[in-house]
């Protein structure tokens, strides 16, 4: 059986997927000694050393440019910025990973350690992130963080996916693309905020209906991460050392992690620090 | 083996509580193994039952009218026709076989009391906005909704005896033991954590277990981000003709504590009929 971790990178004119997706790769690689594909576009690639994409990845695979008008607003430290949000591609991981075993990460989820190789030989066919630790501590987790809605359910994080090529999991990817394309008439059925279409919110829903309406709690760790609004201050031999945003009437303080895989969703400060990471 | 269920209910003003113990009875006629079905129902005025279409789901009738009010439960070792028992609270549905449980408690337990509970989305009930006179006072958590005993217990008669006197006096016992915080009401709940406490037996009665799993709908404690009386003022309570609960987005497969007297409309009483004729 085939294992293999996946990423997809399709730049949206503001934020550099490519050169995110091949950091992110080139970590997994080094850290859980398997081969890494990505899912691009071709405008994408038009815009990398095509050359070390070609190295860095084991297949590169090509799909039609995002046509979602999904945006959010990206915050690079205290400066943000509206970016289109090209997320829709997600559910069709299932046909087109080249492996068997297949661990779906974004491109800012920086792995530096060896946990995720724990679950290659995991029973279960579908794993996902079960909750979402903050490098500040419990303090900067919302409610919505944990739960889909006020009512709703557990809130699972598509920030690591691992599944097995089967038929059941196929089911999964169908069903979270049914929910994307029904999204309001799912946020009516599950009381969630549709404003901004996320796969986390798709993805916990599909897992809870194929789960049979309940809570099942054999998930992949935490993902250990920091918001947009903290900042990747330096890269020191594997040291991770970010300025966490200041909390009310605080001044920047620093925090350092080590061995710890960590979702960094400030990419621009990924990028200030490719160098150091790789 | 000579097990059932055992339900108290007293006459009140505006809550028909016999209507839901007939629901209560139904449920576990339509869930529970043959054997495991039974249930008795002690009520203050049997009249009370006249409109109920299918009283053959309680296995014994026994009128008495010595307490009031939820006051009866706290006799429920001497009430009991049965050699083993589980007292439930009344405003009770169960969803599925629990019998493997029945059989873990006959072979292994005197008396056993329900330590905790779940919200409907599954997650263990952790908020004390209800019990802040367990926390207070440091009473053990019981939950006297869910309470297994076997009748020649000494260890349950001492028990209940005890927690009789507390319901019966309850300024004295709140004098001694829950001065830090004491109770408006002086319940069942509250006699049962006091008299374990006293009796130093919380470990033996009430150790931790994957059963009973009770899904108890109070408001407050379902880690709601603003709190309301009613679980029911923010999802939905469905049953379905199969006789499954679903609440919110959340299939129930556990003891349903659904609290809210008024909830069960005679439409549902009729689902829960129409699955046992068929069954019966």
């Amino acid at each position: 059986m085939s294992n293999g971790v996946v990423i997809f990178a399709h730049n949206n004119g503001d934020i550099d997927y490519a050169s995110l997706s091949l950091i992110a790769a080139k970590l997994a690689k080094t850290h859980l000694n398997v081969p890494v594909s990505v899912i691009t576009d071709k405008e994408t690639f038009s815009s990398v050393d095509q050359k070390e994409f070609q190295n860095v990845f084991d297949k590169i695979i090509f799909t039609p440019p995002s046509t979602t008008n999904n945006t959010r607003n990206l915050y690079d430290g205290v400066e943000s910025k509206k970016v289109k949000f090209l997320n829709d591609l997600r559910p069709s991981v299932w046909d087109l990973t080249p492996y068997d075993r297949t661990l779906l990460i974004d491109c800012d989820y920086l792995i530096m350690s060896n946990t995720l190789s724990n679950y290659w030989d995991n029973e279960n066919e579908l794993l996902i992130s079960g909750k979402y630790n903050d490098i500040t501590g419990d303090e900067r987790v919302g409610y919505h963080d944990r739960y889909v809605s006020d009512t709703g359910v557990k809130l699972y994080w598509a920030t690591t996916v691992m599944f097995t090529k089967n038929e059941r999991t196929k089911l999964f990817f169908d069903l979270v693309e049914h929910i994307r394309n029904n999204y309001n008439d799912y946020g009516d059925l599950f009381r969630f905020s549709t404003k901004q279409y996320r796969n986390d919110i798709s993805f916990s829903i599909a897992k809870h209906i194929l789960d049979g309406y309940i809570s099942a709690d054999v998930d992949l760790p935490p993902v250990l991460s920091t918001i947009d609004k903290d900042m990747l201050h330096s890269v020191d031999n594997g040291k991770l050392t970010f300025l966490l945003t200041p909390q009310s009437n605080q001044n920047y303080v620093f925090a350092s992690v080590t061995d710890l895989d960590v979702h960094v969703m400030n990419k621009k400060s990924i990028l200030r620090n490719a160098k150091e990471l790789v | 083996m000579n097990f059932g269920y055992l339900i108290v209910v007293a006459e009140h003003n505006e809550i028909e509580y016999a209507k839901l113990a007939y629901a209560l009875a139904l449920s576990i006629k339509n869930t529970q193994k043959q054997g495991y079905d039974k249930v008795a129902l002690v009520i203050d005025n049997k009249d009370l039952l006249e409109d109920i279409e299918s009283k053959w789901v309680f296995d014994h009738i026994i009128e008495w009218d010595q307490e009031t009010f939820w006051d009866g439960r706290s006799w429920m070792d001497e009430l009991t026709p049965f050699e083993h028992t589980v007292c439930l609270d009344v405003d009770m549905l169960f969803t599925r076989d629990y019998s493997h449980w029945i059989d873990y408690f006959i072979d292994n337990c005197e008396l056993y009391v329900a330590n905790k509970a779940y919200t409907y989305r599954g997650d263990i009930v952790t908020n004390d906005y209800y019990r802040k006179c367990f926390t207070a006072n440091g009473l053990p958590n019981l939950y006297s909704f869910f309470t297994f005993f076997a009748k020649n217990s000494e260890l349950a008669t001492e028990f209940f005896k005890l927690g009789r006197s507390i319901i019966k006096n309850p300024k004295e016992y709140s004098n001694l033991f829950l001065s830090k915080y004491k109770p408006k009401v002086l319940g069942t709940d509250e006699a049962f954590s006091l008299a374990a406490k006293i009796l130093d037996i919380t470990d033996d009665i009430a150790y931790p277990m994957e059963f009973p799993r009770v899904v108890h709908m109070k408001g407050a404690v379902q880690n709601f981000p603003s709190p309301s009386p009613n679980v029911t003022d923010k999802v939905g309570f469905y049953l379905n003709t199969n006789g499954e609960i679903k609440i919110g987005n959340y299939q129930q497969t556990d003891i349903v504590h659904y609290t809210e007297k008024e909830l069960l409309k005679d439409s549902d009483i009729r689902l829960l009929e129409e699955i046992a004729w068929k069954i019966n």
